[in-house]
């Protein structure tokens, strides 16, 4: 078949891009190898080396160029353009499309490798070659991941040039292929809404940026053990290695900024296995970059700094098979697929793992000795420990979220505990706790040792003051929960100690505080997440006047609360109003207003909030949340359920009609449904008051028994049926309270089933939504800490790079 | 001993104890029949939603409340009452992992809790000519 239109070329264009970035790394690769070599041909070696590094990145810009036109010029043809973009989607969201897919995230992290590899050729100076032969590796294996071709049968990476929509066996039987002008009528499946904003441009090309930077510390590691040359290279990776902790913190932050502004579970951190993975890295990274620091001070932890720093790389590879494996399935609400790489991606992880750990192994005993042991009253004691700290939460924090791993090996069938964020929680809290004391008093630790005296005149004020403040917030908080006051204590602390630090010590001298800015943020963020966490009041909560779990068991007192359009309910200490629902596009905005009583007690209108849910008939509809930001609290809101039909209201209605019948077969003790009650079939009998009902002698009557139970009453309905000259003429029960009808329609007398018919009342059935809100207290300390704590870190850079 | 032997045995003793931790903190992935043989305990039951029965939500009765039928991945089928409000898009879901305990005799699964798959961003949907 000769299909018209079609755009070929650029496929292939793309193709041998992605051919040449596999060949040239790896020809780098060995080439840099060679040029490690303590040997006259070694210059040679570099010189090629280095031009087949730039040719690599040119092949990767080439991808990148390639890929974007075929986006831009919505080139369906491709499966990955039908797949992640559409005609009717705005150009600024080009670049969510370009990496939702994971041949697209291959690709970014590879960009960023190509970058930081340029600007090591330029930096590395003696380091170069060995340093440079690892990363090129580590991008040989990155560009294998998108070869997309079959050896031996088994296909090794995913190619977004070389499958067509119409070969993807999945569609090749459909109608649209027979047609050879299918390209004219062809549109993209679009953009998942949940990714249609800017986060979705900011947050992955930075977090992967932050794991594109593990792999220098790493590759200088490799080079310091390979080269023999076990202490020269903490100096030049360590600037490089706290870049890494400041933007991979900062991706990951963006992360849990995203979840509580675009996200409905109501926080900003889930402790779901995909934010687990990148946490990991980044908690062994800061313990690496610290290890490093002690080491270029003090010679000390050589072997910690080696491993630490081989770790976090792998961990960035076990983060990348975590999530792309699908191994994850069911555990994970980031929903992935096996796009069948896994099997690569662990070759890729024990490769480097077994590497590192050999050259460390082989190298160990070369290591340069301390003549002492570090004394207890050291600072590089201390940081050592902070570091140890560190690498046991990672574990914990792996361990647990690694649960889909040990189930597919060990074949066991554990799933991970209804409330995994308190599990979590409680296990992290003594190492934030031990994490944030050290902060404290780290600083004022001196190294080889410091004299207890001194050493507590100088902690001395920060810790009264902290003390005192804490004291202050318990009480002023009604901070109830004890276990948490430690770490209230301890982040307290470790911001106002090193805060005193940057003044008394430093004199205020800014260019030496980097670390003292970056731990006071690092003590916010955790003050924070501590405050709004713990203190987080759902108000939401089911505070109707009666205790709905008190009807029975089938209630139950939750976090949702039932808003009917223009009832006004208390809500926490506001009186909330939901006024109606209005469309905007895909959007549907759901507007409820906000009271609070004045002075006079009368209700003003303080502010609007409108949650929406987003509408996506391929992807599914998804609710996403509206926050008011006040200065010390968030009040975070968003829909749990709404009815989105209807959304023009019909005006001239009735409201006071009853509508259609719905006939109901019931046995006793059967439960029927009004949109306000629950009904009981008891019982049917024949002791009905004949003379009130204008019933005659002869007539045949029988009353049904039901029980109707509302949110906060319990009513009963006694429809009659009656027999009067051989017709059935029933008497009909209106129940005003609920507005609702029942009547009676017939029975079976053999086995007591009976008919009953059931009519609301037009306004019965008035529009609603199902909604939770909840007041985020001080979470504001939490971003600003995250700012605080970045600036802080490039300060720190800088300052290292000057020197 | 060196200071540092003593930390590393610290670090031992608490991985140790993440890892048993870990064990005794994990409900366990189990089918309708599992579970209704130990109606007391909480599992993870997965299966998919029955289409052809019914689905009842009453937000004005209660917004917590919501039945519906699972067939679970053995073919079991078995009556669900989610203690929580409908999902948004539950007509949509591919997969269901319920978290909650069998109740018996009347053999219902009585859910505190529901994660749902939707259709999968990389397996739904066929290219379809546009309109």
């Amino acid at each position: 078949m000769n299909y018209i239109n079609e755009h070929l070329g650029i496929g292939k264009a793309g193709n041998l891009f992605v051919i040449l970035s596999f060949v040239f790394a790896l020809v780098a690769s060995i080439s840099y190898f060679l040029a490690s070599r303590d040997n006259e041909e070694a210059a040679s070696w570099k010189r090629i080396a280095r031009i087949s590094f730039r040719i690599h990145g040119l092949s990767v810009a080439g991808i990148v160029g390639t890929l974007f036109v075929m986006l831009y010029s919505h080139y369906f043809e491709y499966e990955y353009v039908w797949h992640h973009s559409s005609k009717d989607m705005p150009m600024r969201y080009i670049l969510s499309c370009f990496w939702e897919g994971q041949e697209g995230s291959f690709l970014l992290w590879t960009f960023w490798h190509v970058v930081i590899g340029l600007i090591l050729q330029r930096t590395a100076k003696t380091f170069e070659a060995p340093v440079m032969a690892t990363i090129s590796l580590v991008q040989a294996f990155l560009a294998s991941m998108l070869l997309g071709i079959f050896v031996f049968e088994h296909r090794i990476g995913s190619n977004p040039f070389t499958v067509l929509l119409r070969n993807q066996p999945d569609f090749a039987n459909i109608p649209l292929f027979q047609n050879p002008h299918y390209l004219d009528k062809l549109d993209g499946r679009g953009l998942n809404p949940l990714l249609q904003n800017y986060w979705m441009t900011i947050h992955p090309p930075t977090l992967f940026l932050g794991f594109a930077l593990t792999v220098v510390p790493f590759a200088y590691a490799i080079a310091g053990l390979w080269k023999k040359q076990y202490n020269e290279w903490i100096k030049p990776a360590l600037p490089w290695a706290f870049l890494g902790v400041a933007i991979l913190g900062i991706g990951i932050l963006m992360g849990g900024a995203w979840a509580y502004e675009a996200l409905s579970f109501g926080g900003f951190w889930a402790w779901d296995p995909v934010e687990n993975a990148s946490l990991v890295p980044w908690l062994t990274l800061v313990g690496t970059a610290h290890l490093m620091i002690i080491n270029k001070n003090n010679g000390q932890s050589l072997l910690a700094a080696f491993f630490l720093a081989v770790l976090t790389f792998v961990l960035i590879l076990y983060s990348t098979f975590l999530t792309r494996s699908g191994i994850l399935g069911e555990s994970s609400v980031h929903a992935f697929t096996d796009l069948g790489m896994s099997g690569q991606l662990l070759i890729y992880l024990f490769f480097f793992l077994i590497l590192g750990v050999y050259l460390i192994i082989k190298n160990w005993k070369y290591f340069p000795r301390q003549s002492q042991e570090e004394g207890i009253w050291s600072r590089e004691f201390w940081m050592f420990v902070g570091a140890v700290v560190l690498l046991v939460s990672s574990f914990q924090i792996m361990f647990y979220t690694s649960m889909p791993v040990w189930n597919k090996l060990f074949d066991l069938h554990k799933a991970p505990a209804k409330d995994v964020i308190a599990f979590y929680n409680n296990w992290q809290l003594p190492f934030a706790f031990i994490t944030t004391l050290l902060i404290a008093v780290g600083q004022y630790l001196k190294y080889k040792h410091t004299g207890l005296v001194e050493f507590l005149k100088k902690i001395a004020i920060s810790f009264i003051l902290s003390f005192a403040l804490t004291i202050w917030v318990i009480y002023m908080l009604n901070f109830d929960k004890q276990y948490y006051s430690i770490l209230l204590f301890s982040s307290i602390f470790a911001a106002i100690s090193n805060a005193n630090y940057m003044v008394m010590v430093l004199k205020g001298k800014i260019k030496k505080a980097g670390a003292s800015v970056a731990h006071v943020g690092f003590a916010l963020v955790m003050l924070g997440v501590l405050l709004s966490t713990s203190k987080k009041d759902v108000i939401s909560r089911n505070t109707s006047t009666k205790s709905v779990s008190a009807l029975g068991e089938k209630f139950s007192d939750d976090d949702n609360i039932l808003l009917t359009k223009g009832d006004t309910l208390p809500m926490g200490k506001y009186m909330v109003t939901y006024t109606g629902k209005c469309a905007e596009g895909i959007n549907i905005k759901f507007d409820v207003d906000y009271f609070l009583r004045d002075a006079s007690g009368n209700l003003k209108k303080e502010f609007t909030l409108s949650p929406l849910v987003q509408t996506n008939p391929r992807m599914g509809n998804v609710a996403e949340p509206d926050t008011r930001h006040f200065p010390t609290f968030d009040v975070y809101t968003h829909v749990t359920y709404a009815d989105l039909e209807k959304i023009k209201e019909e005006k001239n209605e009735n409201k006071d009609e009853y509508d259609v019948e719905k006939i109901k077969s019931l046995k006793r003790g059967d439960t029927i449904f009004s949109s306000n009650a629950i009904i009981i079939f008891d019982s049917i009998s024949t002791n009905v008051d004949r003379q009130k009902n204008k019933i005659e002698e002869n007539d045949i009557a029988i009353v049904a028994h039901l029980r109707a139970i509302a949110v906060s009453k319990k009513y009963d309905a006694t429809p009659i049926y009656v027999i009067h000259s051989n017709m059935v003429l029933p008497i009909p029960f209106e129940l005003e309270p609920l507005g609702l009808l029942f009547t009676f329609r017939k029975i079976n007398p053999s086995n007591g089933e009976i008919e009953i018919s059931l009519q609301e009342k037009k306004s019965n059935t008035k529009d609603f939504i199902v909604m939770q809100a909840m007041i985020f207290p001080y979470i504001n300390i939490l971003w600003i800490g995250a700012i605080i704590m970045a600036l802080g870190t490039f300060l720190a850079i800088v300052e290292r790079i000057r020197k | 001993m060196k200071k540092v032997h003593i930390i590393i045995i610290i670090i031992i003793a608490v991985a140790i104890g993440a890892i048993f931790t870990t064990l005794n903190n994990t409900s366990t992935y189990a089918d309708f029949g599992e579970a209704a043989k130990e109606p007391g305990n909480e599992f993870h039951v997965v299966g998919k939603r029955d289409k052809d029965k019914e689905m009842v939500y009453n937000p004005k009765v209660d917004a917590n409340l919501f039945s519906f039928y699972m067939t679970d991945n053995n073919g079991v089928e078995c009556k669900v009452v989610l203690h929580k409000n409908k999902p948004q898009d539950f007509e949509h879901s591919e997969q269901i992992v319920l978290i909650g305990k069998m109740k018996m005799p009347e053999k219902e699964f009585q859910a505190s809790d529901i994660l749902m798959k939707c259709p999968s961003k990389y397996n739904d949907g066929k290219p379809q000519a546009s309109k």
